[in-house]
């Protein structure tokens, strides 16, 4: 891949990655962070990445979550989550997207890191079953059991918020 | 009679995890008729396929990270400075250390030094080598266990 080709592919990336890393983090201030710790390590060597090994998009992402962890490893003990929504988006949005998000953000906070990440690979990112497999390193088998049980809990959430 | 899956099992056990599949649609084809054939006729899982649909909408919809590219193209640019800075920093340091390698060769093999001369020199140097690491041990050491290192004053 060409290097203008790879920047700009990075910077469409970036809202999707941030989203990802606010997700294992919960803040967005560090998630950006591992977002620039990411855009870091595939600039300094953009030869890492193999086309035949397939798409760019998972195999930046899971870069992206690999310094996520790192992160949430180096700042233990685990803060609370704080916000899943990035606030610097709300000016943008109108009030009852606002609304619409916040609902979401409060029951995603009720998941585990794990379920909110696998549905946000499908959902927000729409990355297919075999390349969520890839970014989450696990056997391509056991995606769709692991985003059924993750929609479900964050239906059961979304449900019971809305009573 | 329950309808079989590919495995063999009964549609009926297996059909929820598989509405996953079915609605992005991930499954086999046969896997698909089959979820399709169970959705008609039962109305909780059809009702339940409508429900994780319109989670998937919500979820599409939302604005979860910064979407701002502006930001990410800026914070690319100040990322490519402090990787070329970092590359100029090591392609200097390595250079400087090569040069100084072939200089102490040069002048340790040199016939026209007196050894003693070689002494003294080489003790310079090494002391001076010796403060350099010890200062910059230090430094490193305080860098990594300074807890208010990010406080700005």
């Amino acid at each position: 891949m060409k290097s203008m080709d790879m920047r700009q592919e990075l910077v469409n990336m970036g809202g999707g990655a941030h989203a990802l890393a606010i997700q294992i983090l919960g803040n967005s201030h560090d998630a950006a962070d591992a977002v620039q710790d990411a855009f870091a390590t595939v600039l300094a060597r953009p030869g890492a990445y193999d086309r035949k090994k397939g798409a760019f998009k998972p195999w930046f992402l899971r870069v992206v979550r690999n310094r996520a962890i790192d992160l949430l490893r180096r700042r233990r003990p685990v803060e609370p989550v704080d916000a899943l929504v990035d606030p610097g988006v709300a000016p943008q949005q109108s009030m009852e997207n606002l609304q619409r998000d916040e609902g979401l953000q409060r029951a995603l906070k009720e998941l585990t890191a794990g379920q909110r990440e696998i549905i946000l690979l499908r959902d927000y990112l729409d990355l297919s079953y075999a390349e969520i497999a890839d970014v989450l390193d696990v056997a391509a088998g056991t995606v769709m059991s692991r985003l059924h049980r993750a929609r479900m809990a964050l239906k059961e959430v979304l449900e019971s918020n809305d009573e | 009679m329950n309808d079989l899956s590919s495995t063999g099992k009964p549609v009926e056990k297996h059909v929820n995890e598989r509405l996953s599949g079915y609605l992005d649609g991930e499954l086999t084809q046969q896997d698909q008729q089959q979820v399709r054939l169970h959705l008609e006729k039962c109305e909780a899982c059809s009702e339940n396929l409508e429900g994780l649909r319109a989670l998937r909408a919500r979820m599409g919809q939302a604005q979860l990270g910064d979407s701002n590219k502006d930001v990410w193209r800026e914070m690319m640019d100040d990322t490519t400075v402090n990787v070329s800075r970092g590359i100029g920093w090591v392609l200097l340091i390595g250079g400087l250390l090569i040069i100084a390698g072939i200089g102490v060769v040069a002048f340790l093999t040199s016939s026209s030094v007196g050894g003693v001369e070689k002494l003294l020199v080489s003790a310079v140097y090494i002391g001076l080598g010796a403060l350099f690491v010890s200062v910059l041990r230090q430094r490193l050491i305080e860098r990594k266990t300074d807890r208010y290192k990010d406080v700005e004053i």
